[in-house]
């Protein structure tokens, strides 16, 4: 047994050697103009050799290894459990109930750095529920999901520079204005298959931002657009001195001023528009244009026999998903008070689709957890500093070979006849 | 001494009380300061020459007897020059009760952080962050030890005019902040003297290939190029502009003035106007911090080396004048005095910028070594 | 008789553009190939386009500290060891990102695939430093095209290169797959993965192949590239991978001659852009010119359409 193991074991151990000696094992180093090369220093060396032999022996006794594994008693299933929270709407709901109430006293049990990090994090759920829409019930791979973001930060933005426009009405602005690109462009490109959408949408995404980069006289280009108006609650201010014809809110309420409000107030604001949100696609999965969403996933050609006009429901999905990354973007132009096109590049598109499938397709408990991991884990990985981004792509590996269907997979909303 | 001590010591209860955290007063030993900018993503080799130019003038300022009896403490934040990840940072600086900022690098990291420092009352100072608007909007609390794009702009672009006297000129820029700020400063400054510009063009940072805009510059036939961006991408044009005998001088701002522009343009490097603060590691009178830098195997050579250092060492000063670590009193402290620093002597005007920051233009050798052409 | 001026400097942009697109064809031949045979976006196919260009230079930097200096050694030494270690990369990214994700929702290998692309751009950069690394020119000089005293285009040495590696790759690959009884398997699988299995060819090594001839055409051009531009960072895979993973869409993905004809279109119409409008646009272009196309040929341009069934 052993013995047909050896071939593939001395395999991998060569591979790990080839792939590492080369690329870990020497340093390309630049010494002013010309180039040498310095050997890494035998801690390196002493890795590859110990990840080689691992490998080997791993590979030599996998059978036996396996047989061990299997012998161990099987991990908590604790997800399913959650998952099977869908079946008892009471239980549901008060685990819900108890997730909006942690939620709303997070501000007040954390710090300042805390809040401020629950803010960053409720953009993410936000972004990600969007997304969520297109990609996990409607099953349309979007990779330029970022341009609706920046189209719906941008709007704000310019409506504030050019208007005077306030938070409340830009909010709306904002989100309709992507809702509208949304529009606009899944009407010609919704009848391409998913991997050409996807290529499709991830030009779209890098359009719109070279786009916000070159027209300077417009979008100030590179440099940005900055004191971006934050949000006031019913028309007072969180600011220390008021500005013109304004009230501040601790003159109204009668405390002292605290900065703190403000911080807290932003992240009020983002759990008021995520609660928002979670109402609206709940309300909307229990409509037809919901069910229509899942069955075209499911089965495009059954979709139509049933009469189903797949363009339009599409359409639906995107435009709508478009409009709650809108409305994300206008809480994050006033949450940053300056923009600028950087903050919109390919990598925050990949950084969204991940929590959407890290989560779980389709599923929204899921993507709330997934949004918290992703935003959290790079904060609390700073002390790896160097290593923290190696670490977050081998998690994403790793997440998907071990739950390829997320976190917590979707539980779909149905009745079941008591017996 | 003693009332002025305890009047800082009630104003700063007054600010904890304010601030509302119990974490946020500074334990009277230790003056913490933050030092906030990228440890990771693509420009942190620049970070890395705030940082250790910083960490040199706290570990100097400790071995000559701190400040006012206190020590300094340098706390890295990093903030990767992603302006996301800059707003957290400052929330979590505000949070540790920190009242001293040195950085951010990047100018669109600076400007959205500097929002909540000027709120919060904490001082910053940059290092590295050359855009204009950030000392454009009135803060009380924001300063920086380096130059401006518009200040190096017509540095530049009179130096064209005057000393080049060429006939067309072509102003690239590689579309972010920095390079776009200073290009649109040269091009004024070049068309305000009658001088043409056939070409204005922006390219994309971190791209490869310039064969075609090169083959553009040829047909236009302009006899000297202006390149507003980062050593990367104009090493790489000037290693083309070689291959494909494109045969004109090019100048730059000090953002490619870095050694590795010799290793990729070779010898297409030579000659190459850059304009840089003066070299501040060739200053005999700073002999002995170099040294000290070679001793931590550090390079003091950066361009934002010595800013940084500055930046403490003004941050330090300002305190030991004020007599208190009360970031008002430091602020008005930084405006009205003047400060001996590695840097030279240095004053702030009323926008937080320095008074007098002079430009130099080099030649640049394909060794990489370069000569000043003027004062 | 004199051609005019604006003639040679189309010709000019033409040549850049063909060179550009040279290379964006032989990273997309890598990612059609994979998408052929198992309908997944190896996104990580970058990333390997990097290690190529980085070993390449390892290579060549070894072999002038051991003071040889013979250019074509240097070559064909780094070309050697440089598509044998990114052909390790391949195999490995597909035993670990893709083998155990196979058969299930598609999404799912795309995850981990922009994981992985992360998690090795990383690596390199820990392991190499984030800094440019500049190599000096090898091959320098070329040919004029034109009258001397006025604008001519100019065609390197380097370039020619490109064009004959490009051109001699493609051969081999074409002829490699229509003639040999493994690119026979090949077509197969890209024909019906489950029937190739039950007719008794071993799919999983066909696919590891797939991978392994994809990995070690991106190192191809990953040595070129090197050589032409004398400058790598760890961050040069995503940009190029992005181009190409357009380029072999916008020839209809899955196809090998679209893949290059997808490559040359996107190369010329940069440098076109460039050229005669402005560089700051030519990606917008570039974009604006896939989504176009893909709106009258929805499967791209050689792309066969997809037949669906119930």
């Amino acid at each position: 047994m052993i013995r047909s193991n050896l071939k593939p074991a001395v395999i991998s151990a060569v591979v790990v050697a080839i792939l590492t000696g080369l690329l870990l094992g020497v340093r390309l180093d630049q010494q002013g103009t010309t180039l040498g090369l310095v050997g890494a220093g035998p801690d390196v060396y002493w890795k590859i050799a110990a990840a080689a032999t691992f490998l080997f022996f791993f590979n030599l006794f996998r059978d036996q290894l396996g047989a061990l594994w299997k012998g161990l008693p099987g991990l908590p299933k604790a997800p399913a459990k959650l998952t099977s929270l869908g079946d008892k709407p009471a239980l549901r709901r008060l685990f819900w109930c108890f997730m909006i109430a942690a939620a709303i006293l997070w501000p007040f049990l954390s710090n300042r750095g805390g809040t401020d990090l629950g803010t960053l994090v409720l953009i993410y759920v936000m972004l990600g529920l969007g997304l969520n829409i297109v990609v996990g019930l409607a099953g349309l791979l979007d990779l330029g999901y970022v341009g609706f973001y920046a189209v719906g930060a941008y709007g704000y933005a310019l409506m504030a520079m050019y208007f005077d426009v306030g938070f409340w009405t830009g909010l709306i602005i904002a989100g309709c204005l992507a809702a509208l690109f949304g529009f606009l462009l899944g009407f010609p490109v919704l009848r391409l298959r998913g991997d050409y959408l996807a290529i499709v949408t991830l030009g779209f995404g890098e359009i719109i931002r070279i786009l916000l980069n070159n027209m300077t006289w417009l979008t100030n280009g590179p440099n940005g657009i900055g004191g971006i108006p934050k949000p006031t609650l019913f028309g007072l201010e969180f600011s220390r001195r008021a500005s013109e014809g304004m009230q501040t809110f601790h003159e109204f309420v009668g405390i002292s001023y605290n900065s703190e409000h403000r911080v807290i107030f932003l992240y009020l604001l983002a759990l008021l528009l995520v609660l928002i949100t979670l109402f609206v696609i709940n309300r909307l999965l229990r409509m037809p244009i919901g069910r229509a969403w899942e069955a075209l996933r499911e089965d495009e050609i059954a979709c139509r026999a049933l009469g189903i006009n797949p363009t339009a429901v599409k359409l639906g999905a995107f435009t709508i998903g478009a409009s709650f990354a809108g409305f994300a973007g206008c809480f994050f132009a006033a949450r940053q008070g300056f923009i600028s096109p950087e903050s919109f590049t390919f990598i925050e598109s990949a950084i969204i689709l991940a929590i959407v499938v890290l989560g779980g397709m389709g599923s929204q408990i899921g993507v709330i957890l997934a949004a918290i991991i992703m935003t959290i884990l790079p904060e609390m990985a700073r002390e790896f500093d160097e290593y923290r981004m190696l670490l977050f792509g081998l998690m994403m590996v790793l997440m998907m070979i071990w739950r390829p269907q997320g976190l917590l997979p979707m539980s779909r909303p149905h009745m079941e006849l008591r017996t | 001494m003693k009332m002025a001590h305890k009047k800082a010591l009630s104003r700063m209860i007054a600010a904890a009380a304010l601030a509302g955290a119990s974490t946020c007063a500074v334990a009277a030993d230790t003056i913490k300061i933050a030092l906030a900018g990228p440890v990771t993503g693509p420009v942190a080799q620049y970070g890395d020459m705030q940082f250790i130019g910083a960490k040199m003038a706290i570990e100097q300022i400790n071995q000559a007897g701190g400040v006012n009896g206190a020590q300094l403490e340098g706390v890295v934040f990093d903030d990767a020059c992603d302006p996301k990840q800059a707003v957290a940072v400052a929330n979590r600086i505000v949070n540790e009760g920190i009242s001293f900022v040195v950085g951010h690098l990047c100018s669109s990291s600076t400007q959205p952080a500097s929002d909540i420092y000027e709120e919060e009352g904490i001082l910053m100072i940059t290092a590295a962050s050359t855009s204009p608007d950030i000392t454009d909007r009135g803060y009380q609390m924001v300063f920086r030890t380096i130059g401006l794009d518009s200040l190096q702009g017509p540095t530049a672009g009179n130096f064209i005019v005057e000393q080049i006297k060429p006939q067309k000129v072509a102003v690239i820029h590689d579309k972010q902040q920095y390079g776009e700020g200073i290009a649109t400063a040269v091009r004024d400054v070049l068309l305000a003297n009658d001088v043409e510009v056939p070409v204005f063009e922006g390219i994309t940072a971190g791209d490869k290939d310039f064969s075609a805009l090169i083959a553009k510059l040829r047909q236009a036939g302009v006899d000297f190029v202006y390149y507003g961006g980062y050593h990367p991408e104009l090493g790489l044009i000037l290693r083309q502009a070689g291959e494909q005998g494109l045969d004109v001088r090019f100048m730059g701002p000090e953002g490619v003035g870095n050694t590795d522009i010799s290793a990729i343009a070779g010898e297409s490097s030579e000659g190459l106007l850059v304009t840089l603060p003066k070299a501040f590691d060739q200053d005999p009178k700073n002999a002995h911090l170099v040294e000290a830098f070679k001793a931590k195997n550090e390079d003091p050579s950066g361009p934002f080396v010595f800013p940084a250092y500055a930046a403490v060492q003004v941050i330090a000063d300002g305190i030991k004048i004020a007599d208190s670590t009360d970031t008002e009193a430091v602020a008005e402290a930084l405006r009205s005095n003047s400060f001996e620093t590695p840097t030279g002597t240095l004053s702030f005007d009323e926008k937080g910028d320095l008074k007098n920051f002079n430009f130099v233009v080099y030649e640049w050798h394909a060794d990489a070594s370069k000569t000043a052409l003027t004062e | 008789m004199a051609m005019p001026e604006s003639l040679y400097y189309l010709i000019q942009q033409l040549l850049n553009g063909l060179t550009v697109g040279s290379t964006y064809a032989l990273i997309a031949i890598g990612y059609t190939m994979v998408y052929g045979i198992i309908g997944m976006i190896n996104f990580a196919h970058g990333e390997v386009y990097m290690i190529g260009s980085y070993i390449a230079f390892i290579v060549i930097a070894a072999l002038a500290m051991f003071g040889i200096e013979s250019v074509p050694v240097m070559i064909v030494a780094a070309f050697a060891i440089s598509m044998m270690v990114t052909s390790a990369y391949g195999y490995s990214i597909e035993r670990v990102a893709y083998r155990p994700l196979r058969g299930g929702n598609r999404l799912i290998p795309l995850i981990s695939a922009i994981g992985m692309s992360i998690f090795l751009q990383n690596l390199v950069r820990i392991a190499q430093g984030s800094r440019d690394i500049a190599m000096p020119t090898m091959i320098s000089g070329g040919i004029d095209i034109g009258p001397q005293d006025g604008f001519h285009a100019t065609l390197s040495y380097m370039q020619m290169i490109i064009f004959a590696v490009t051109l001699i790759t493609m051969t081999l690959l074409t002829l490699f797959i229509s003639r040999s009884r493994m690119g026979r398997a090949c077509r197969a699988c890209a024909e019906d993965l489950k029937m190739t299995n039950l007719l008794g060819i071993n799919t999983n090594a066909v696919i590891a192949l797939t991978f392994v001839i994809g990995a070690a055409l991106a190192a191809v051009a990953g040595v070129l590239l090197g050589m032409y531009y004398g400058v790598i960072n760890p961050y040069i895979g995503f940009m190029a991978g992005l181009k190409a993973f357009t380029a072999a869409v916008l020839g209809g993905i899955g196809s090998i001659p679209g893949a290059v004809l997808g490559g040359l279109l996107l190369g010329v119409t940069e440098a076109i852009t460039a050229g005669y409008f402005s560089t700051e646009y030519k990606d917008v272009v570039a974009f604006g010119l896939l989504i176009l196309i893909l709106l009258f040929r929805p499967s791209g341009i050689l792309g066969r359409p997809e037949v669906e069934k119930v």
